[in-house]
């Protein structure tokens, strides 16, 4: 250790974005079997995916979903964004495993695998002959997370679920929103990606628990029971006082002052809870009376303290600007942030430098920016490598660079309908229009 | 069918609520310890990991987590805030001054037995005394140190915001969701004053950023399971939401355009919003085209099928609120009982063309009903020792078959722990521990 490096440097030594594709990924070598559509199974795998694990995503003949859910009904090169989004470092094969004929290719895989996540409707991979109890027949080391809306057992058990259903039996659409106003749904699809990442988690836990015993396992996830547990205080709160937990807009009810102030040119969120902070930020309001009667940051949570402070807060904010307030949040210590857009993000130099946002050149759409996964690891680091595929784009890569089968016994395969690719009257199951043939592929 | 049937009774089985305490546990042979301050995003991290078996080692100031006092309307029980109730589950609860030198001795001393360090100090703090990863490496090379901090160690944005405090508000406003939720920019009936961008109504920046952090943990371990070697886990709450805002850096980069807030509609699926209904409100979705044609024969409006014949006409924002209120004049004749069983039975028909998904928009006090969450022991209830009779949400991970995650207490008072924890971990004896005590040191 060289006791001379500041903190600043020692980070930007050991966090150096041009050595990001010379670190190991922590997953290297774990290979994850997606039975998963839409989002929710998908963006589970992608997370694993960013880390190392190889994932081979299964599609049936009409195609994932998501090749048609996209903004504006935009398309980029025949590409759907909203496909993109929870399936890249993916390796793409077309085969319907309810089909006969499917199953034994997937078992041969199973033998070779370490993970299998499902999100289909719960019991159907056992119409299908590929629950875990028949997986583990042939890989005892295997683990299988199945999640949805309400797991594989109760009474709500058969109920379909989407990511805004979830929020909204879970309780959190009830209390997103304006006090005087309806509940509000996420701007995203909230609900799909919290549980997405607890499902990661899930199986990574798991894998250290095999990686110590060698034991496998079943895991069963409940996408609304998740929503539920994200909701901090709230069960608590209803349990004890018999009333909902209210609406109340951005005001933060367990921290005050925290809430979304309007300055003269945009929008700052504000928060100081500690007597230090709380203290800084009435002195940059130069209001230090205010500190006297809330000092106590019990006392100012009561409810007509909590609007009063906001008010006098609110009042202040309106005839400055937003960079007034984050640079006074800096020299007082308080905490003040501008609301972030796509393009501060897209655009900030932080981001890049943290690799937070990543470019690739991808052979089939070019140039391609993106977001990646936090957290930042200096020793193995998660990083984008391709894009989503086209339909059945590595069926050759994966049943002869895997199973080892012939080309002949790939092209059977396909004449027996056992395995597909694109259907080239669907745009977005296809490769670009400009696509050369070759650019992607991969072959064993 | 049979064959569900007998899934669903294997998978009971498998996950039985009544077994979990029979069942071993994943990350039992793990030390953690949790220095956050002021932070549910530290908390909820160690949460997770001491649902699934960790020994946590809350470390709070003399005077007790600022965390404690977070609770709404100031609302106490035995001088702890319910939020901080919620995440006390299974940690174990010492004091140490980590402004005074024999603090800082006592956390070195923990932290060379230790496999996880969480910590949400200003950036650097724990560097400045000697804490950070880069000292508590040296002497313990497999350690795993994750800071949690609004803009993360490092980088343009953290060295000027380093004297920031870490918030969920600030979380979620550079989280870029918090910009794209919010009543519809497009929307002419809604209020100017309700046109702007709206938080999550829970922490949601703080549990992000917390389950971020345990992801990036476990695959630390994971990798130093296999290699024997730790490393700094840096995480910023806001790029974990950043992570969940959907398309908003792909579709700004391929089109140069930001997404507007849309309230209830969706520019890329839709119908897919809530509706009024005669007793409250209801999801309900219908997006590709054989789903939106079983919504319009759900709702005996076949003549909206050729009105909005391809999602070119549903994504478009103008025809939404349109769409919406045809949507709308049939759910407010019904209860939204009366829809799911609408849409279950539409389901089971043999010439049905596709899938319509429901869901009653469902208050706490609803939820806390649900024969459900009953059946799947979503909910614990206890009678706490310190803390009385309280309810909590049970670990989501209960449900592994092998090593599910499980909940042995709820919280404990500040410093409950000290004598336990000294002595089995430094090996102080009473006269030590009382002699720290004495000092103000515990």
């Amino acid at each position: 250790m060289d006791d001379q490096e500041s903190y600043r440097d020692y980070l930007k030594r050991i966090y150096d974005p041009g050595r990001l594709f010379d670190k190991p990924e922590p997953l290297k070598g774990i290979r994850v079997l997606e039975v998963g559509y839409v989002h929710l199974g998908p963006a589970a795998c992608e997370f694993l995916a960013q880390f190392g694990a190889e994932v081979i995503k299964f599609e049936g003949r009409k195609g994932d979903l998501m090749r048609f859910v996209t903004p504006y009904a935009f398309f980029y090169k025949n590409m759907s964004p909203g496909l993109e989004i929870e399936n890249r470092n993916k390796y793409w094969v077309g085969m319907h495993l309810g089909e006969p004929g499917a199953r034994t290719i997937f078992l041969d895989l199973v033998k070779k695998s370490d993970v299998v996540v499902d999100n289909l409707t719960p019991g159907r991979t056992a119409e299908w002959g590929i629950s875990y109890r028949e997986l583990r027949e042939v890989n005892p080391r295997i683990i299988q997370l199945h999640v949805s809306g309400y797991g594989s057992w109760g009474p709500w058990a058969r109920r379909n679920s989407y990511d805004a259903a979830a929020q909204s039996m879970g309780g959190l659409s009830a209390i997103t929103g304006f006090e005087e106003r309806g509940p509000i749904k996420s701007g995203s699809w909230i609900a799909d990606w919290i549980t997405a990442l607890m499902c990661a988690i899930a199986v990574t836990a798991a894998l250290n628990y095999r990686e110590r015993t060698g034991e496998g396992q079943f895991i069963d996830y409940l996408q609304v029971e998740n929503v539920i547990r994200w909701l901090d205080w709230t069960w608590l709160y209803t349990w004890k006082t018999g009333e909902n937990r209210g609406r109340s807009g951005n005001r933060d009810l367990a921290v005050c002052p925290s809430d979304l102030f309007r300055c003269a040119d945009g929008w700052v969120a504000i928060a100081a809870f500690s007597k230090p902070e709380f203290r800084g930020l009435c002195k940059a309001m130069e209001q230090l009376a205010l500190y006297d009667r809330f000092a106590s940051p019990r006392d100012r949570l009561k409810d007509e303290n909590a609007r009063e402070l906001l008010g006098a807060i609110s009042a202040w904010a309106a005839i400055r600007t937003v960079d007034e307030v984050e640079d006074l949040g800096r020299l007082h210590g308080f905490a003040a942030s501008r609301v972030l857009e796509a393009g501060d993000v897209y655009h900030g130099e932080h981001f890049r430098e943290r690799s937070t946002v990543q470019q690739h050149i991808d052979p089939l759409y070019g140039p391609m920016v993106q977001h990646c996964c936090p957290p930042a690891l200096s020793g193995t680091p998660g990083r984008i490598k391709w894009s989503s595929r086209p339909l059945g784009f590595d069926n050759r890569y994966v049943l002869s660079g895997i199973l080892g089968m012939s080309g002949e016994a790939v092209k059977n395969l396909e004449d027996e309908g056992v395995i597909f690719q694109w259907n080239p009257d669907i745009p977005s199951h296809c490769p670009p229009p400009d696509w050369d043939g070759e650019s992607g592929l991969r072959f064993p | 069918m049979t064959e569900n049937a007998d899934y669903s009774e294997w998978a009971f089985r498998e996950t039985n609520p009544a077994d979990v305490f029979e069942k071993p546990e994943a990350l039992d042979d793990l030390l953690v310890l949790d220095a956050s301050r002021g932070s549910f995003a530290g908390l909820y991290a160690s949460s997770l990991l001491a649902e699934l078996g960790a020994e946590v080692i809350r470390v709070e100031s003399p005077e007790g987590d600022p965390a404690r006092q977070m609770s709404p309307y100031g609302m106490m029980i035995r001088g702890t805030g319910l939020g901080y109730i919620v995440e006390g589950r299974n940690k174990f609860h010492i004091t140490l001054d980590l402004d005074r030198d024999e603090g800082r001795r006592l956390f070195a001393g923990l932290a060379r037995k230790a496999d996880v360090v969480i910590e949400t100090f200003k950036p650097g703090h724990m560097d400045s005394i000697g804490l950070g990863y880069r000292q508590l490496s040296a002497v313990n090379p497999g350690i795993v140190c994750c800071s949690i901090h609004t803009c993360g160690q490092f980088g343009q944005e953290a060295e000027r915001n380093r004297n920031q405090p870490d918030y969920d508000i600030v979380d979620q406003a550079r989280g870029l969701v918090m910009s794209v939720t919010g009543e519809s920019e497009l929307d002419a009936d809604v209020p100017g004053t309700f046109k702007r961008p709206l938080k999550q109504g829970n922490w949601m920046g703080w549990y992000a950023g917390g389950a971020w952090a345990v992801f990036g943990i476990l695959l630390a371990l994971f990798h130093r399971r296999r290699t024997g070697t730790g490393q700094l886990v840096d995480c910023s709450p806001p790029e974990g939401l950043g992570a969940m805002a959907n398309y908003a850096i792909p579709f700004y980069h391929l089109t140069g355009r930001v997404m507007p807030r849309a309230g209830n509609y969706d520019y890329a699926v839709f119908p897919y919003t809530y509706v009024k209904c005669k007793d409250g409100y209801a999801f309900i979705s219908g997006s590709a085209d054989p789903n939106w044609t079983a919504l319009c024969e759900i709702i005996e409006r076949p003549d909206l099928i050729a009105r909005f014949p391809s999602i070119r006409e549903r994504l478009d924002p103008p025809n939404q609120p349109t769409i919406q209120r045809e949507i709308e004049a049939f759910t407010t004749r019904h209860t939204t009982d009366e829809i799911l069983e609408m849409v279950t039975a539409y389901r089971n028909r043999p010439d049905r063309k596709g899938v319509v998904v429901t869901g009653r928009l469902e208050t706490p006090r609803d939820v806390l009903r649900g024969e459900h969450w009953a059946a799947r022991n979503t909910f614990v209830k206890t009678d706490d020792p310190h803390y009385g009779e309280v309810l909590v949400q049970n670990s989501t991970f209960k449900s592994m078959s092998r090593t599910p995650g499980r909940i042995k207490w709820v919280c404990r008072p500040v410093g409950a722990d000290n004598d336990f924890i000294y002595a089995r971990h430094l090996g102080l004896s009473e006269k030590e521990i009382e002699e720290l005590r004495a000092g103000g040191v515990i």
